[in-house]
């Protein structure tokens, strides 16, 4: 009997649908460091900053996503805030990876396109890409505020002195993706509310 | 796509009337946000619920065809707008180099190469760029898929025109009501999530075409084992002859 037509395929694509329940429920139980992550870039906005986003692979695509997301807001008078990522310059990227290596393509950026006043956000679906990692960490030294986003356990960037990290639970890199894409849209959403209180952006309120 | 009827609300007030607080009540801001956070994961949950009840078995017709379409020696040919057009080369990237335990097929993102799309932007039109490059290098037995969340993108349209034209499958991912997409005669297979939220549609998009690739490479794995098992009494019987 084909696969299609036998009663294990719908079976499948229900498992395949429930794999994405928990981790979502997950998010609804940590939605205070979504906020504070909002508000902690809602500030740095404010004070001119801009967000500067990488990974690799399918983050590689979530970057140019989250960057277009705030450059060119989807809600009819929302205000655009300035965002690049740091993997749709193939030349840039390709360049640094083939002269210093792949770890240092987003530290090589951010050393020469960030300010102090930014936001870096390095996304990686397993929390152990060397790359992100290092521009995480080339964006601290540089007084960046730095978010990470990481799945499974967190890995590597979960254990990092990064401001904040936000952690897809799930193991399937697909479903972690789709966290991932949650959380950043919500990020977007929410940061505007900020705005909408400028008392609460003011440089005395900790990150 | 990213249009004003995507979201009719306007500011931050008309779309989160809870927030009565004085400014710097930065607590109650947070509090508020926190709850924002909440009511959106539970939309995206609600959601992915609808689209498995409604979409599950249609996800399953669309996986086998995509999977006689690269038995036959097809390939992907994903493209869309905006976020969309990321979630295109995903796609593509997913299909072309999934991981070390999965099997690679060809697929290509039509919004990666700037060069050709800059071009067709720059001497025809916007609405060209995806119909064009699959009127280039399309080919029966490739799989096209377009993923929009109105529906209305015009070179979405004219790409799926094309892409049936030629006789290439045809799978367009849509939202709100499908849209254009959903009047189109040259879309084969349709998909559509029902959501007021741009944002909440493009999570569960995202979802259908990680379904897709998973039950596609399931499907290829099925028929692959079917086979095997098929010539197996054949090789047996040689050996015994030899």
């Amino acid at each position: 009997m084909a696969w299609s037509s036998g009663i294990g395929a719908l079976e499948s694509v229900d498992r395949l649908f429930e794999r994405r329940v928990e981790p979502i429920n997950h998010v609804l139980a940590n939605a205070e460091s979504v906020a504070r992550t909002c508000h902690a870039m809602a500030r740095r906005f404010h004070h001119g900053g801009k967000l500067v986003v990488f990974g690799n692979g399918g983050p590689s695509t979530d970057a140019q996503h989250v960057a277009v997301e705030f450059v060119h807001p989807v809600i009819v008078g929302k205000r655009a805030l300035p965002a690049i990522s740091l993997t749709s310059d193939v030349a840039t990227v390709t360049g640094v990876a083939n002269g210093e290596g792949l770890d240092e393509v987003f530290a090589h950026q951010v050393r020469h396109l960030a300010d102090p006043n930014d936001i870096a956000l390095g996304i990686s679906t397993d929390g152990n890409c060397t790359n992100v990692l290092r521009g995480l960490r080339e964006s601290r030294n540089r007084g960046l505020l730095t978010i990470g986003m990481a799945g499974g356990d967190g890995g590597t960037i979960g254990r990092a002195d990064i401001d904040h990290v936000l952690t897809a639970r799930a193991d399937d890199p697909r479903v972690i993706k789709e966290v991932h894409v949650t959380m950043y849209h919500i990020l977007w959403e929410l940061v505007h509310v900020f705005f909408e209180h400028p008392g609460a952006l003011t440089p005395e309120v900790p990150a | 796509m990213r249009s004003s009827h995507d979201d009719p609300a306007g500011d931050a007030t008309a779309l989160y009337p809870f927030l009565t607080t004085s400014e710097g009540d930065v607590e109650a801001v947070l509090r508020d946000v926190q709850q924002s956070t909440r009511d959106k994961a539970r939309e995206i949950l609600e959601l992915r619920s609808h689209v498995r009840h409604h979409e599950g078995e249609k996800l399953v017709d669309c996986a086998t065809a995509m999977a006689e379409g690269f038995r036959a020696g097809g390939r992907l040919l994903a493209f869309g707008n905006g976020g969309s057009s990321t979630d295109a080369q995903d796609m593509a990237s997913l299909f072309l180099h999934p991981g070390p335990d999965e099997r690679p097929l060809p697929a290509i993102g039509l919004t990666s190469d700037i060069a050709v799309v800059t071009a067709l932007c720059n001497d025809v039109g916007f609405d060209v760029i995806f119909a064009r490059q699959i009127g280039a290098f399309g080919r029966r037995h490739d799989i096209a898929v377009g993923m929009s969340t109105s529906g209305n993108s015009p070179n979405l349209l004219r790409g799926f025109d094309e892409a049936h034209r030629r006789g290439l499958l045809t799978i367009g991912i849509a939202g709100y009501e499908g849209g254009r997409m959903a009047e189109s005669d040259s879309v084969d297979h349709l998909f559509v999530v029902p959501s007021p939220s741009v944002h909440r549609i493009q999570e569960a998009q995202t979802t259908l075409y990680h379904a897709l690739w998973e039950l596609t490479l399931r499907c290829l794995a099925d028929e692959q084992q079917t086979a095997e098992t098929v010539q197996e009494p054949a090789r047996a019987s040689e050996e015994i002859g030899t």
